[in-house]
């Protein structure tokens, strides 16, 4: 198996007294679309701000392509909740602004506007400002600008949550699209075990605090996947026995 | 997490030390070691002379105490006014469209003037006996007061008074257990802003016309040229004034329970 | 066997006339709501489901048609109709137990007896030993539980819930779905629930509603009698889940 992009290392982070990440420690492959799911109070957040350093995590590493996460030198692009468009901005505008931050080639970055922006269904729109699309259109927006950029990494958190299940499919189906035609890594963390078992290469089940890996379950299911597919309901049933505590 | 402590008391105690500290040294260095010394007592002179205060009268009667004392009646007395009347046109103002629509011009014009401009009308009007001290009081903390009241009015949260009548509350219970209790953060914060207008107003009032309060200390420090005089004025001033601060905060704390988080 | 109606919405369309122009949100809705029923009405995106509800709880009136509810027009408000929303709107001034006995307190219901049904519907949704604390100091999903014990105290004729666990992640939703289950095997009502999850819709419902994009209108009615409790993944309702998102409007 090929070398390992990203590689943590016996993450270990507490508040004051309290434990909320022990030891964790996994590899994720080039091009790897990786879910972690934990049961609710996991330490999701937490969990991603120390895997991003926003937190000082107390001992332990990450590693991207060998060396050690720094921010400013790799490229990583992230998907929160909160879509964050530039109110200011054009839809195009805001897929370039990354783009344009990091000083890529004009034409290049012309190139893959064009291309994110077909994929996506965002072509009709590219004059549009924010304010004027829907909740939908916005959040196609927020992730063509992720996968412009080309990142080495993609951290999404539960980018649909609050949207119905028929459009988040859909949406879906899109991500996937685009994670296929870029090769991008992608982690996405989510409390959606059906969603984790739709999207994924591998999912990461998580323990309740003190964070911990409780399996990692690799998940060969073909894609297009279907919901009520006997193997895809086997595979739900599997990690939400390891999780359940409703 | 001992570290993390030892830091965040750091920030909360020492620091603020630290601060005074060097003003003082800064203070005395300057008394002792320049020409300021002519103009300026040094600490010590001062707090001598404050503890000394605390026993003995200032002027005819009244010790340092007593000053204080009869100086927070005044600021009390006006800021009671003040909040009830701003209380009640501040609500008005906030939730009924016709009053908002006759008093707010009226309120919008007499709100930039300095609560010490109404002193010579206050003089006028009142003479210079209680009633214009308390007037002109009144002035100080009423504007605050009402500005907050009538932002807290109008924020009430719309859907909160749909699911109050849903319940089958009538307008009038409505008003009682939605709007005013909604409108307590709000008038908490026009009354923590207004009391200290209203203590600034008492010393402007004091130090125009008057024979006692701490205002008067001051300017009979003034009179007399005597500086440590005016600096125990000035120091007893800041003390009330940090004490009632508290008083608001320990208040709102008993009032606005709901709104902490903590168990 | 005839079933009583409670609620029955006849022709009803409503017009939001604003300065853009005139916009029809619900057009000739039909549909009957009987007694003890649980109905899901389900519907895409931003479909006018709130309109509908709040035309039933009388906060919007139709303009055509009518809606009569436990035999009386709907001509307003009224405790006669409790509510349970999606962003809890709780008095944050109260403690739960003044939140739950607020309907029988501002109707005029005495101190001794209000206290006591108040405790019974938070014992209810699982809320005992939390009477004293205030909503901040809860979770989303106890929140949502209080909201749901304070429409259930006013023991209304029929509850409306708008989307109360769209908030709440996905774990927290199952919890929450088996609890209303439990609630309403526990405590019969005629409740109308509206969502756009078909998962919720599927696990709750006597009866789904479809509803079109907007405007408004039944698109067509799905009878669930799979047993309860029921398995979100069992076959049968993967197929009905499947039917059902075929059936739905597109939405962009």
């Amino acid at each position: 198996m090929a070398e390992p992009i990203v590689k943590v290392r016996n993450l270990t982070k507490s508040f004051g007294d309290l434990l909320v990440l022990d030891d964790v420690s996994f590899d994720v492959q080039k091009g790897e679309f990786l879910c972690i799911v934990g049961p609710t109070g996991c330490g999701k957040t937490t969990f991603l701000n120390s895997l991003t350093k926003l937190y000082n995590i107390d001992s332990g590493s990450i590693t991207i392509n060998g060396k050690d996460i720094d921010l400013r030198q790799n490229n990583i692009a992230y998907i929160f909740q909160e879509y964050s468009a530039m109110e200011w901005l054009t839809v195009e505008q805001n897929i370039m602004y990354g783009l344009k931050i990091k000083h890529v080639d004009k034409d290049i970055i012309r190139q893959r506007v064009e291309n994110v922006m077909e994929i996506v269904g965002l072509t009709k729109y590219r004059n549009f400002y924010p304010r004027q699309l829907s909740a939908s259109m916005l959040q196609r927006v927020v992730i063509a600008r992720a996968f412009a950029v080309e990142p080495e990494l993609l951290l999404m958190d539960e980018p649909y949550g609050q949207l119905d299940l028929q459009l988040k499919y859909h949406l879906e189906d899109e991500l996937i699209k685009l994670w296929q035609k870029t090769g991008t890594t992608v982690i996405f963390i989510t409390h959606n075990i059906e969603e984790a078992v739709y999207l994924s290469d591998r999912i990461l089940v998580l323990t309740n605090k003190p964070t911990k890996i409780k399996k990692s379950i690799p998940n060969n299911l073909p894609r297009p996947r279907k919901i009520s597919d006997p193997e895809f309901v086997k595979l739900r049933n599997e990690v939400t026995d390891l999780i359940k505590w409703w | 997490m001992k570290k993390s402590s030892i830091k965040q008391k750091a920030g909360t105690i020492l620091l603020p030390a630290v601060g005074f500290v060097a003003i003082l040294v800064i203070w005395w260095l300057l008394v002792s070691f320049t020409r300021i010394g002519l103009l300026l007592p040094t600490p010590l002179e001062v707090l001598k002379r404050f503890i000394y205060f605390l026993g003995n009268p200032i002027g005819k009667a009244f010790t340092l105490p007593m000053h204080l004392l009869i100086s927070l009646r005044r600021v009390l007395t006006g800021f009671c006014i003040a909040s009830v009347a701003g209380i009640i046109v501040g609500i008005s103002m906030g939730r009924f469209k016709p009053i908002e629509a006759i008093v707010r011009p009226i309120f919008e014009l007499v709100r930039p003037i300095p609560g010490v401009a109404w002193i010579p009308l206050a003089i006028v009007w009142f003479g210079i006996g209680e009633t214009a001290k308390t007037f002109i009081i009144f002035m100080g903390g009423f504007v605050n007061i009402v500005v907050n009241t009538y932002a807290g009015a109008r924020h009430v949260d719309e859907r909160l008074m749909g699911v109050a009548y849903m319940l089958g509350a009538s307008k009038i219970q409505a008003f009682f257990r939605v709007v005013l209790p909604s409108c307590v953060p709000y008038i908490f914060a026009g009354m923590q802003v207004g009391l200290s207008t209203c203590w600034m107003a008492v010393l402007a009032a004091e130090m125009v016309s008057s024979f006692e309060g701490v205002g008067w200390v001051i300017i009979a420090g003034q009179d007399i040229n005597d500086m440590a005089q005016i600096f125990v004025g000035i120091i007893a001033i800041a003390v009330m004034g940090l004490l009632l601060a508290a008083f608001m905060r320990f208040m709102e704390r008993i009032l606005c329970r709901w709104r902490e988080r903590g168990a | 066997m005839s079933r009583k109606a409670v609620i029955e919405c006849k022709h009803v369309s409503k017009t939001f006339y604003t300065l853009s122009g005139d916009h029809l949100v619900v057009d000739d809705l039909n549909f009957t709501v009987y007694e003890n029923e649980f109905v899901v009405l389900f519907g895409p995106g931003q479909c006018g489901k709130t309109t509908v509800l709040n035309l039933i709880t009388g906060l919007e009136l139709p303009t055509k048609g009518e809606i009569i509810v436990a035999g009386e027009k709907v001509t307003g408000p009224s405790p006669k109709r409790g509510m349970v929303y999606q962003t809890t709107n709780l008095f944050m001034w109260y403690n739960v137990m003044k939140n739950v006995e607020f309907g029988p307190s501002v109707r005029g219901i005495s101190k001794k007896e209000r206290r006591k049904k108040a405790q019974h519907y938070i014992d209810l949704v699982g809320l005992t030993g939390f009477e004293k604390h205030y909503p901040v100091q809860l979770s989303g999903g106890m929140q949502q539980r209080v909201g749901i014990a304070r429409a259930y105290c006013n023991e209304p004729d029929i509850i409306c819930m708008d989307e109360p666990f769209g908030h709440l992640d996905a774990q927290t939703r199952y919890l929450m779905e088996k609890e209303v289950e439990r609630i309403s095997s526990q405590e019969k009502r005629t409740v109308v629930f509206v969502t756009n999850n078909v998962e919720e819709a599927i696990y709750l419902a006597d009866r789904i509603i479809l509803l079109r994009n907007l405007p408004t209108s039944v698109k067509k009615e799905y009878t669930v009698d799979l047993p309860r409790p029921r398995n979100y993944v069992s076959p049968e309702f993967l197929a009905l889940r499947e039917e059902i998102t075929r059936d739905m409007d597109p939405t962009l």
